[in-house]
């Protein structure tokens, strides 16, 4: 039985991939830094609830399309330079870019519009279903990489890391808010997972960005340690 | 050069991915499963003391006896095999303290003041038990209670004392010709003051300023009416939410008269008198103004009608965009406008004034009841001493243990310990004392010195600030910065104007005053919907006439003595 050779992810150059995660990582580092900023001075009461919320959305609106937009190209150029499999891979993750787009937009779009039941907890059902749309394309780009027999040994590992990691930072957060306000309210073991939840949710982005470029590392290594047979 | 020609299973990855998840799956957390059911949880077993650090440091040897009277309303829930008659508290008063706590009789609440009138008048009179203010004064009249200014004197710890302190109307209210008469069950008084709430995100999508004067209130209302927050393209909103009771802790008008500096319902001080707000001159400004907002359609049509659930309603459709309430209204009944709009929530002010002059938010003492001792029983100061385990060891307590066990479990929610015990005395600063640690805490972004309580506030403002939870604004605009409960802290220093008169009610006001509130709710009511403004000035003359003078006279008696 014919043996399939294993290949780095990209050809000629791991530079979308590299893009990719970049662009990933710096999106997640900005949403943490600056709504830790937002959050931090609303929380000294240096600004209100309210003016917390208007620069959230605000900020949040404007960084969703441009991250989307440029999630998407980057997506599309990854599948463009790859083959096979990894192609199918990344064209899967491209609807992941839909996501940072509906994050502020979530809400009037679930319950505005399709008119859909908020059931007392509009923020987490548009919260879950942005996470899904984001975590679903992710995980099964990573399964593909993770179980392609033609992809570097190193990068099918990470990939199935990489599963792991946007499983959790994607659905501990959703976790924890359902234990919080439905299941378990007012149990403290629930309460410090509020707080680990608090620093997961901020990993959402940053860890698959990194995810990325160590997949682009490990490949480009193979790359130039053994071409393809 | 080495070729990597994929010789490990390609599909390794994969089968370790699937292998971990069924692992993940089958360890589950616990923390998922269903809250127990409160019929299933079981009562605390053997030593439940047991490595608690109570403080007791009187038991009495050999146990004494009390007999007493209580309530158990149909919402209260025992532990398995517990009953009013043994449960964590008896068993505590009796095996602690050295006091078999037995109860002559159990009502439904109700019930209790009509059953305690005939015990007492058959004779048959407990050695500790709840009275109201207006039975306080006949039972001591009567000779019937006894005195426990030395024994409280003597007996009442430091918590005990602090609490009781903390309001400073709590003792006097007790104190009957310069002797303490009774253990008055304490609360927050100034829980009950008003604060103006406004939807925000109606105020932020009109791009309206926050309300700082009454005209902003009045111009706000005239935009939530007219400009469509909504959205929805039908004119269908209003201003102010307002129910036909007129007062009360939801939609309660009072805010909106203490605004125009007239204090209606309560006594207070001018010139050394005790006045009744309701009668007051500043009362007929605020009637026009609120006359005007419902000529425009800012006031519900169908107000004078409407009780606080049809408002309740309003609320909850999201067509009402401002109320004045108290501290703790986004618990209930604010929280509900998010059933239609996720993007709902409302913010607290201050109540603004109609003038340079800051506005004062009425309120008025919490006591409602006393724990008192039966003249001629052997033991009042078992009394005392049960009220200091109260106060030394639940109420102040950060201990988790203690609080599961004398309190309530986390596990069975509905079933509340402390229910099964007439000796309930809450801090009255409490809420404000938690309020402003969790500030404290959420400016340091350090929630370790808190209690268990605060800490769960903590994290769901946490949960708001950090995640995005939405539905968790209901904290924030409570205990959170620029919440309600800084709000009252305002009220407890010069922004409050305090009930005056908190004492038994004198004889004519107990007669008459029910009839001059149903035609003072009347009057308003009329007004408000457009009768003229006359119709004030003819209440006062027939407030006077009809028993008022007489009340008058009696309250600023009772004042004399009281100052």
């Amino acid at each position: 039985m014919a043996k399939k050779s294993v290949q780095a992810l990209m050809r000629p150059s791991h530079l979308p991939l590299i893009l990719l995660g970049a662009a990933m990582t710096v999106y997640g580092l900005t949403m943490a830094l600056v709504g830790s900023w937002f959050s931090n001075q609303a929380m000294r009461g240096l600004i209100t609830a309210g003016a917390y919320r208007a620069r959230m959305a605000a900020f949040d609106a404007a960084a969703g399309i441009v991250a989307g937009l440029l999630f998407c190209a980057l997506f599309i150029w990854c599948a463009v330079s790859a083959r096979g499999g990894v192609r199918v891979a990344f064209a899967i993750g491209a609807v992941a870019s839909l996501a940072p787009v509906l994050s502020a937009r979530a809400e009037e779009l679930l319950f505005s519009r399709l008119g859909l039941p908020t059931m007392n907890a509009g923020s987490v059902l548009a919260g879950a279903v942005t996470t899904l749309l984001f975590a679903l394309p992710m995980v099964i780009l990573f399964i593909l990489l993770a179980s392609g027999p033609g992809i570097p040994a190193g990068c099918r590992w990470l990939s199935l890391l990489s599963i792991f990691i946007v499983l959790a930072t994607a659905f501990f957060p959703i976790y924890v808010t359902v234990l919080a306000f439905l299941i378990k309210p007012g149990d403290p073991a629930v309460g410090r997972m509020i707080e680990v939840s608090s620093q997961v949710i901020k990993l959402r982005y940053i860890l698959p960005g990194l995810s990325f470029l160590l997949l682009a590392g490990i490949s480009a290594r193979f790359a130039r340690r053994g071409p393809a047979a | 050069m080495k070729q990597n020609t994929g010789k490990r299973c390609p599909s390794r990855p994969a089968i370790l991915f699937l292998l971990a998840a069924l692992i993940l799956a089958s360890c589950a957390p616990k923390a998922a499963e269903p809250t127990p059911q409160p019929s299933g949880a079981a009562a605390p077993a053997g030593d439940v003391y047991a490595g608690l650090n109570l403080i007791v440091p009187n038991k009495y040897d050999p146990p004494i006896d009390m007999t007493s009277v209580t309530t158990v309303n149909a919402t209260v829930k025992f532990l398995n095999g517990d009953d009013i008659h043994n449960n964590i508290w008896t068993r505590t008063y009796r095996d602690v303290l050295g006091i078999n706590l037995k109860y002559q009789w159990v009502v439904d609440g109700s019930m209790y003041e009509q059953k305690l009138g005939l015990s007492v008048n058959s004779g048959e009179i407990p050695d500790m038990f709840v009275v109201g203010p207006s039975q306080l004064l006949a039972y001591q009249e009567a000779g019937l209670l006894a005195d426990l200014t030395s024994i409280y004197a003597a007996e009442a710890s430091k918590n005990t004392r602090f609490i009781l302190d903390q309001d400073p109307v709590a003792l006097k209210s007790a104190t009957i010709n310069g002797k303490l008469w009774g253990i008055p069950l304490t609360d927050g008084s100034v829980t009950s003051a008003s604060v103006l709430w406004v939807r925000q995100d109606w105020l932020d999508k009109l791009n309206i300023p926050a309300p700082k004067t009454m005209a902003d209130v009045l111009e706000i209302s005239r935009r939530f009416t007219e400009d469509d927050p909504d959205g929805n393209g039908v004119d269908d909103t209003i201003g102010l939410a307002a129910t036909k009771g007129i007062w009360g802790a939801i939609a309660g008008l009072q805010g909106f008269f203490n605004g125009y500096h007239a204090y209606p319902g309560i006594w207070f001080d001018q010139g050394g008198k005790l006045v009744y707000g309701s009668v007051q001159p500043e009362m007929r400004s605020a009637l026009l103004a609120l006359q005007d907002m419902y000529a425009k359609g800012q006031l519900d049509r169908e107000f004078g009608v409407k009780d606080i659930n049809q408002v309740t309603e309003t609320i909850a459709k999201g067509k009402c965009g401002m109320e004045f309430g108290v501290w703790w209204n986004p618990y209930h009944p604010l929280n509900l406008s998010q059933q239609n709009d996720p993007e709902a929530y409302w913010a607290a002010y201050p109540i603004p004034s109609i003038d340079d002059t800051p506005a004062r938010s009425q309120y008025s003492s919490a006591i409602g009841s006393f724990l008192v001792v039966r003249a001629g029983y052997e033991h009042p100061e078992a009394l005392i001493r049960m009220v200091n385990f109260w106060t030394d060891n639940i109420v102040l307590t950060q201990d988790d243990n203690i609080r599961r066990i004398f309190l309530g479990d986390i596990n069975a929610p509905d079933v509340v310990l402390y229910k099964y015990t007439p000796v309930v005395l809450w801090a009255p600063n409490g809420t404000i004392e938690t309020g402003r640690k969790v500030r404290e805490a959420l400016a340091k972004h350090d929630p370790s010195g808190l209690d268990l309580d605060a800490q769960w506030r903590y994290r769901i403002i946490q949960a708001y600030f950090e995640q995005g939870v939405k539905e968790a604004w209901v904290e924030v605009a409570t205990n959170g910065p620029n919440g309600s409960v800084p709000i009252l802290e305002g009220v407890l220093g010069d922004r409050g104007m305090f009930n005056r008169f908190y004492g038994t009610p004198t004889p004519a006001m107990a007669a008459k005053m029910p009839t001059l509130e149903t035609m003072e709710a009347e009057m308003i009511t009329k007004v408000i919907m457009g009768e003229p403004i006359e119709k004030f000035d003819q209440f006062v003359e027939e407030w006077y006439r009809l028993g008022g003078t007489e009340i008058v006279d009696e309250v600023n008696l009772w004042y004399s003595k009281n100052k």
